[in-house]
């Protein structure tokens, strides 16, 4: 299948430290992808690299047949990629409503507008979204009162406004019980095969991993261990070694 | 909450609504002080018009799209001297050059502003207090063009010749405006974007907005409103100072925002209010004042960060409880 995105001898230093060497992987469209590994591994700063948050960044990362390394993330993010943050990035001091909102006018390319038509335009998609996220009962509060969980819930939606092509999740079941991480990635990985989009997520859950990834990349020390289906993973001795450490054997 | 409340909801919080069952007697009682009152009392209500839209405007930037500005009043500044030098230079009749100062202080606005929103949190400050700086050594120094530190007086007659009654009204009127039309800003999706880039500009990048761009918009809002209140004092005045545009107007404007309340649009109103009105009569008991000023700050920051306004609905939510 055509690569919706390809990382191609993708190095990032900071300093003396390489986070990043030699990173090249493609990502066929449509496939749900984990990133994997133990902390400091690259993994979120390799998701950065794609979603254009990071300086100084070399090697060339194609998307869509353009190579997006030298864009900004607003850029990015018109051209199809979302994302979600590790740490919860919604508007902590706006309602969940106002979130969704934004994430909607923001994506429409109204923001400058002085119109409250371009909310009632809207208020349909986004009372929707809420609701495919499980949020419309709480549209009212303030996110700085939301759990975790929720907040997470949000910006996976908030995310998906802008009904992108390729959805990055920086770990977004950090925190939540395990009931909560099996709901919002069976959520998310439903999402995703409705609408065609091309996932790769960070998740250090293997449990979730084994059950929404079809092909994962093991990463250590900023270079990739393994790649494969989740069951060539779990069989990977090396992985095992490194990552997983038996429990999955 | 299904969807037909989630758009009613909607209707009365997130819409540019304006409660005027609280505006049309607040209107109401400025008149009637205003009719009632001495002259003295009129052109002090007009200054504190003024300088609540000032306040207003600046805290567009500060307390919605967390931008602190050390340097707002060079836009008042230049919105003062825009209309001055437009009369006495241009040759413009002074009620066409009524639009030059807002013009010039957006047009400053836009050209500060690109630079200032290159960088964000102190350094943002730092550059905008250096524009300011820049702005009143410019007005200070040009005697040729400005005046100099004398100022431009003389001109034309003050309030064009309209009694303090006649001016205050025509500044309330106008004033109004500006400030429906400021939260007609908040309430819009402009206003919402501020708002995001405000408390996040990496989330509001992530979804793809320019926050630079959306902060620069800002800017120049706030730098056009704060030339329409240098514009009415300069014509409540018949004169034209470098100290418009100087760090004392700025510092007024910051203690009346927070005075007044952060995070709220109320705040820089209620701000100039209370910061006026001490500076009128406190200052008559006690010669340092801005020691009984600096116990309210000092009192505000501690016990009460949201200000006034905060208090207020602090307040009413209470005694709605009590209800």
């Amino acid at each position: 299948m055509q690569p919706i995105l390809s990382a191609r001898h993708i190095r990032k230093a900071y300093g003396a430290f390489i986070a990043l060497k030699d990173i090249s992987f493609d990502i066929p469209k449509g496939e749900r992808h984990a990133l994997i590994g133990p902390n400091g591994a690259g993994k979120s700063t390799f998701i950065a690299c794609i979603a254009g948050q990071l300086p100084g960044v070399e090697g060339e990362m194609i998307f869509k047949g353009e190579n997006i390394l030298s864009l900004p993330p607003a850029r990015l993010a018109k051209k199809g990629i979302g994302r979600t943050f590790q740490i919860s990035r919604a508007f902590l001091h706006m309602s969940v409503l106002e979130n969704m909102m934004a994430a909607y006018v923001i994506a429409s390319g109204r923001w400058a507008s002085l119109s409250d038509r371009v909310y009632d335009e809207r208020i349909d998609r986004v009372h929707a979204m809420l609701e495919t996220v499980g949020l419309a009962d709480r549209a009212k509060d303030v996110v700085a009162d939301l759990s975790l969980g929720d907040r997470k819930r949000l910006e996976f939606g908030m995310a998906l406004a802008a009904d992108p092509d390729l959805l990055l999740l920086d770990e977004p079941t950090a925190g939540m019980s395990i009931k909560e991480r099996h709901f919002l990635m069976e959520m998310v990985a439903e999402r995703v095969d409705a609408t065609g989009k091309t996932l790769i997520f960070v998740e250090h859950d293997i449990d979730v991993v084994m059950k929404i990834a079809r092909r994962v990349t093991v990463m250590v020390r900023g270079a990739i261990l393994a790649q494969g289906s989740p069951e060539d993973i779990k069989a990977n001795d090396a992985v095992q070694a490194v990552y997983l450490g038996g429990g999955h054997g | 909450m299904t969807g037909q409340d989630l758009k009613t909801w909607r209707a009365k919080v997130a819409r540019a609504t304006v409660s005027w069952r609280f505006v049309v007697p607040a209107l109401a009682v400025v008149l009637a002080i205003n009719w009632m009152a001495s002259t003295s009392t009129s052109t002090m209500m007009t200054e504190i018009m003024i300088m609540a839209l000032f306040a207003s405007s600046l805290n567009l930037l500060m307390s919605f799209g967390h931008m602190v500005s050390f340097g707002h009043a060079a836009y008042f500044g230049l919105g003062a001297y825009g209309f001055t030098l437009a009369v006495v230079r241009g040759g413009v009749p002074p009620e066409l050059a009524l639009a030059v100062g807002p013009l010039v202080a957006a047009l400053g606005g836009l050209v500060f502003g690109a630079l200032c929103v290159r960088l964000t949190q102190i350094y943002f400050a730092m550059l905008t207090l250096a524009c300011a700086q820049i702005t009143y050594t410019v007005l200070f120094q040009w005697y040729d063009f400005t005046g100099g530190d004398t100022g431009i007086t003389g001109f034309m007659i003050p309030r064009f010749g309209l009694s303090e009654k006649g001016y205050a009204t025509a500044v309330l009127a106008v004033v109004t405006l500006c400030l429906l039309a400021l939260w007609g800003i908040v309430k819009s999706p402009l206003g919402l974007s501020i708002r995001a880039v405000g408390q996040d500009r990496y989330r509001a990048e992530a979804l793809g907005l320019g926050a630079r761009r959306v902060q620069l918009v800002a800017f120049v809002i706030a730098a056009f409103f704060a030339g329409v209140a240098g514009t009415l004092y300069s014509v409540l005045h018949g004169a034209a100072f470098p100290d418009y545009a100087g760090l004392g107007i700025t510092l007024d404007g910051l203690i009346m925002v927070v005075i007044g309340g952060l995070n709220s649009f109320a705040g820089g109103i209620w701000g100039a209010i209370i910061y006026e009105l001490l500076a009128t009569f406190v200052s008559k008991v006690i010669h340092e004042w801005e020691l009984v000023l600096g116990l309210i700050l000092l009192a505000i920051c501690l016990a009460a960060p949201a200000g006034f306004a905060g208090v207020s609905a602090r307040l009413r939510a209470m005694l709605g409880g009590i209800r």
